[in-house]
């Protein structure tokens, strides 16, 4: 395993995120807590047809209702919505509408219960145009056109369409196969169901927009805000604090941050506009759904000789985000050839989930190797493990891969080679499954950047534009720059999040807050050190590169008792300011944190009820820098994964194109009660070109979760379910077939 | 949520004469107890009244009395303190056990009794704003031609809802009494007969008339020799409802059956009591042959929708099973 270059003071221990008494006391001021002098609530009004021209849109009974300050709408509020929509131009109010939850108008009054009496005296008169709800139907030549440019979504550039990938000979792969395989895998959408519902609150003061908002970007954000209402960046500012999450639909700026603005400009006042739960399941976005035919070549001795994916995935009106699907990455595929159509439907968008395009394909890709392995007689373990991807794409090297030992600690953990038997052999109406899947997540270097201020009494400042979405990033930045200052983690203060503030971030997704901004917090901290060095030299008579600094001592390296405090150094400053951009490119390598998870789980054949018993989830994702948020992050994403698996999906009633389950209730999000003790291992090892080490770990713990689950099922009961969630109904019916 | 009045009361008959008041004014008025199931419906525009009458007011209604051969429950009592009542888990364990499936820790701690009895259907169709159904006086019961995955298989029609009460399967298996206030005064009848199907009023669940309170529900103790069980299978541990739930009570002797009790949640309109199946096993021989026989005779004559068919293997599977475990 590869060493850390020094030991660490604070990286890699336990600690308790910086902002914990805060959060769990009530004193973070979240988004929604936020309460402006003079402030409106805002409320939406939401297509309840799903294809439609607007006739004619009548405000005036709503304008009317006393506490009623504004009402906005297609034809008073044309503003465009760049990031909405990546093949035909989204404003955020549309004619035609789309979807049934396409927003038509917004109110602001002076309390949300009025804004929602308002909402239903707006009337509005609908010319119905056919509708198409099903990908399939929807690629037809016939079909309903929904984008300008037909169904099949062709943006330009990351959102053309097809998504094409090939490599090797697939022909000569297939030819080179003892046996062949093909099957179908669907999958459902599935909304990211953070706690902390959409919120923003916008404001105008002489001609600059202020906007709270609940994103994972600031900086995304007020590009977005400034490119679409035709603002410099300089007159836009976007802060946020504290979030309740967001799991990958909160990145940059959404439609109702420009409502918000709009309507503060029109009234002159704060609006807010937050969210119902029902706006949340239905106005922004979900996992895209899939529908993944596969055929996969392998030998006798089950080595995959080539594989072809031809998808199709639901991306709803509006394409918001790729549409890829990805769970093939973990596996050594000599010869390959994906076609993936991303389709236009009259639906509910589909866009960015944690690990958008891998959970679901991973359950496609590890189910069917997993039943490839049952029809071949392999061990599903020997067949992961011989097939498990060594180098990208067959060629590159990766930075690192420790996935074999994910494999061998996590199977070891539970018992494989005691537990496993064949599929469908255990006795019994509660029979016991074990299973297991790969899983993991591109870890990408990219630009960042971090300022530190140390002061007169040598406390620290930290600002970086990072948001903190709930993986405890604030904490990871105080961790790196304690651990590369020098200083005490508690004389560390972090400021992020806010435009006017802190410097650029590219946005807390796609597991790149750590790999992105973590660089340029320690590139400060080396910036700042050397000025404290040069000014701490002449006194400790050395010279400033034999100086360090530990425990807020500037010291002489040969020599630790000649030494002075910080504070002393800086002193003469004032203060001290170290500031760093950083840029990091990988040459000739490839990045990726890996997993490997196993299952155990006992399913009452005669209800179809599934527990799980036990869950292990082996990682590689390079050095952990903080164990408390890491293993927290793990857990978290496989209940995820869970509730993928087993409950949620956004049912829509055909006849109407209505969602009829857009609420916790009804979408079966798992409680408590259905999270198993995920016993979490990290197969630790320093990464030489991850900060400190670490590679990425927010978006590889869902991947895996539900083929892993799934592949239990099967050892449990020997019925193979292609299609999530795997309800009771779904496991009595295989077993009735 | 439509601006209401919530009015405190000290007594039933005040309610009830509130009530009264209301209906002649032609205002919507409701009662409520723990609040946390009408709330929603308010929150999510199914019901919109003027006056909500709050009767965790009136004092010593939430009582738990035992008393020679039976207990008396008030309206108030809370499901968690149903759950967790000593007598109760020893005599009424069935009860127990059916309150502590409901929902979750924090509803039962706030949930009534009276108000999980008398809940409004969960069908998605009903309880979304986007549905005028059958139930909310429009023309259609969505489910026929929609998504009835989780709707009745038994007494359905024209509407497809089942009853979402863990409780009342159970004690309607126990035999319970339920006893109303009303304008008239007060009246106690088989809580079996307090359930209307939909096929003689589609627009409410229960007898209930404007102006009537349940105060109580009298549970009478079963025999000794009584074994019951409270089965339910969901989709989610907690805060979901029974895709079918099924309640047992088996009176045996020497293996032999002298009586049994087989009813139904998640399945029907109503507490579905499978009378049938319970008259089959009197007297014979409890064991896997006539427990697996008793789940097909309940369930001769369901009428699944497209989308429920698995509901009635389970129903049959889940009867056997419970009625297994009583020996």
């Amino acid at each position: 395993m590869a060493q850390a270059p020094k030991e660490f003071s604070i990286v890699g221990k336990r600690t308790p995120r910086i902002d914990a008494y805060e959060r769990v006391t009530g004193q973070a001021h979240y988004t929604g807590d936020i309460q402006l002098p003079g402030m409106l609530y805002a409320r939406l009004l939401r297509s309840n047809v799903p294809h439609a021209k607007i006739v004619s849109i009548d405000i005036s009974k709503a304008e009317k209702l006393p506490g009623v300050k504004a009402v906005i709408h297609h034809e008073n509020a044309k503003v465009p919505w760049s990031s909405g929509g990546h093949t035909h131009q989204r404003f955020i109010f549309n004619n035609p509408v789309r979807f049934v939850g396409d927003a038509v108008a917004a109110v602001a009054a002076t309390d949300r219960h009025i804004a929602e009496d308002a909402l239903k005296l707006i009337e509005i008169k609908y010319e119905k145009i056919p509708h198409v709800l099903d990908p399939n139907e929807a690629l037809k030549p016939d079909a309903p056109k929904i984008s300008t440019n037909g169904n099949l979504s062709v943006g330009k550039g990351a959102f053309s369409a097809p998504i094409e990938e090939s490599w090797g000979d697939l022909e000569k792969g297939f030819k080179e196969a003892d046996q062949t395989f093909e099957d179908t895998y669907i999958t459902k959408h599935t909304n990211n169901a953070q706690l902390e519902r959409r919120v923003s609150i916008a404001k105008w003061d002489a001609g600059k927009l202020t906007v709270y908002a609940s994103t994972q970007g600031v900086s995304n954000a007020r590009t977005d805000i400034a490119k679409d209402f035709g603002l410099p960046l300089s007159r836009v500012r976007v802060v946020s604090k504290y979030m309740g999450g967001g799991f990958g639909n909160k990145n940059q700026a959404q439609d109702y941050d420009y409502m918000a603005a709009v309507l503060a400009k029109v009234t002159n006042q704060p609006v807010k506009l937050e969210f119902t739960r029902e706006d949340d399941y239905i106005g922004m976005h979900g996992r895209w759904p899939s529908e993944q035919h596969y055929k996969i070549g392998v030998k006798k001795d089950g080595t995959i000789t080539a594989v072809q994916l031809d998808a199709v995935t639901n991306m709803g009106a509006y394409r918001k985000q790729s549409g890829n699907l990805s769970g093939t990455d973990f596996y050594n595929i000599p010869n390959f050839k994906k076609v993936i159509k991303p389709v236009h439907t009259n639906t509910v968008v589909s866009a960015n989930y944690r690990a958008p395009a891998y959970p679901q394909s991973v359950f496609g890709f590890a189910s069917f190797l997993d039943h490839i392995a049952y029809e071949l007689g392999i061990n599903p373990l020997d067949m992961f493990m011989k097939n498990r991807i060594q180098k990208y794409k067959s060629k590159l090297p990766f930075t690192s891969n420790y996935l074999e030992q994910c494999i061998i600690e996590g199977s070891k953990r539970i018992g494989w080679n005691e537990k496993w038997h064949k599929p469908g052999a255990a006795p019994g109406v509660n029979k016991h499954g074990i299973g297991m899947a790969l899983g993991g997540y591109p870890f990408r270097p990219g630009l960042g950047a971090a300022t530190i201020r140390i002061n007169a009494d040598g406390s620290a400042h930290l600002l970086v534009g990072v948001t903190d979405i709930g993986t405890g990033a604030k904490s990871t930045m105080a961790i790196i720059a304690a651990e590369a200052l020098g200083i005490p983690l508690n004389q560390i203060q972090v400021t992020n999040g806010d435009t006017d503030v802190t410097p650029y971030s590219v946005g807390e997704s796609g597991s790149r807050t750590t790999s992105f901004t973590g660089p340029a917090v320690i590139a400060a901290a080396e910036d700042v050190r050397r000025q404290i060095f040069a000014l701490a030299a002449p006194e400790l008579k050395a010279k400033a590169e034999e100086l360090d600094l530990r425990d807020g001592q500037v010291f002489v390296k040969s020599d630790p008792s000649q030494k002075i405090p910080l504070e002393r150094a800086v002193a003469r400053a004032g203060e001290l300011i170290g500031r760093a951009t950083t840029n990091p490119e990988f040459k000739d390598v490839e990045g990726k944190s890996f997993s490997a998870h196993f299952a155990e789980v006992e399913v009452d054949t005669l209800t179809g009820h599934v527990r799980i018993t036990r869950y292990v989830a082996a990682h590689d994702s390079g050095n952990i820098l903080n164990r408390m948020p890491a293993e927290s992050q793990i857990m978290g994403g496989v209940v995820q994964g869970i509730g993928m698996a087993f409950s949620e999906e956004l049912i829509i009633d055909k006849l109407t194109a209505t969602p009829i389950n857009p609420n916790y209730r009804d979408a079966k999000v798992p409680t408590h009660l259905e999270a198993p003790n995920v016993e979490v291992i990290f197969v630790e090892h320093y990464d030489p070109y991850g900060p400190f080490g670490g590679k990425v770990v927010g978006e590889p713990p869902i991947t895996a979760a539900v083929a892993t689950i799934a592949n239990a099922i099967f050892n449990a009961t020997g019925k193979r379910i292609k299609e999530l969630p795997i309800t009771p109904d779904k496991i009595l019916q295989a077993r009735q077939v | 949520m439509k601006s209401f009045q919530n009015i405190d009361v000290k007594s039933v008959k005040e309610a009830v004469g509130l009530l009264q008041k209301f209906q002649q004014q032609k205002k919507v008025a409701a009662v409520i107890g723990g609040g946390s199931e009408y709330l929603q419906l308010m929150k999510d525009h199914v019901v919109e009244p003027d006056y909500v009458i709050n009767l965790k007011t009136i004092p010593g209604l939430d009582y738990i009395k035992e008393e020679r051969g039976g207990f008396r429950i008030g309206a108030l009592a809370k499901l968690a303190d149903i759950e967790e009542h000593p007598a109760v888990r020893e005599k009424l364990l069935i009860l127990s056990d059916a309150a502590g499936e409901a929902a979750s820790p924090q509803i039962r701690n706030a949930g009534t009794i009276a108000g999980n009895i008398c809940q409004r259907p969960f069908c998605w169709y009903f309880r979304s704003s986007n549905f005028t159904c059958l139930r909310k006086g429009g023309q259609v019961c969505y489910t026929v031609t929609g998504d009835g995955r989780f709707h009745a298989i038994l007494g359905g029609g024209p509407s497809y809802i089942v009853h979402p009460s863990d409780t009342a399967p159970a004690l309607v298996a126990l035999g319970a009494q339920i006893k109303i206030a009303g304008p008239a005064g007060e009246k106690t009848i088989p809580l079996e007969k307090f359930f209307l199907l939909p096929s003689v009023d589609y627009k409410r669940e229960n007898v209930l008339n404007p102006g009537e309170i349940v105060t109580e529900i009298h549970v009478p103790t079963p025999r000794t020799g009584s074994k019951g069980f409270y089965h339910k299978v969901r989709e989610r541990l907690a805060w979901d409802h029974a895709i079918v739930a099924v309640a047992t009570i088996v009176e045996s002797n020497a293996g032999m059956v002298r009586d049994a009790r087989v009813v139904m949640g998640g399945v029907a309109p109503i507490p579905w009591r499978a009378a049938k199946a319970e008259e089959f096993l009197r007297g014979k021989r409890m064991d896997e042959a006539s427990a697996k026989q008793a789940g097909a005779i309940a369930l001769e004559g369901a009428k699944p929708l497209k989308d429920n068919v698995y509901k009635v293997k389970m129903a049959q599977d889940l009867i056997q099973r419970g009625l297994l475990a009583s020996l």
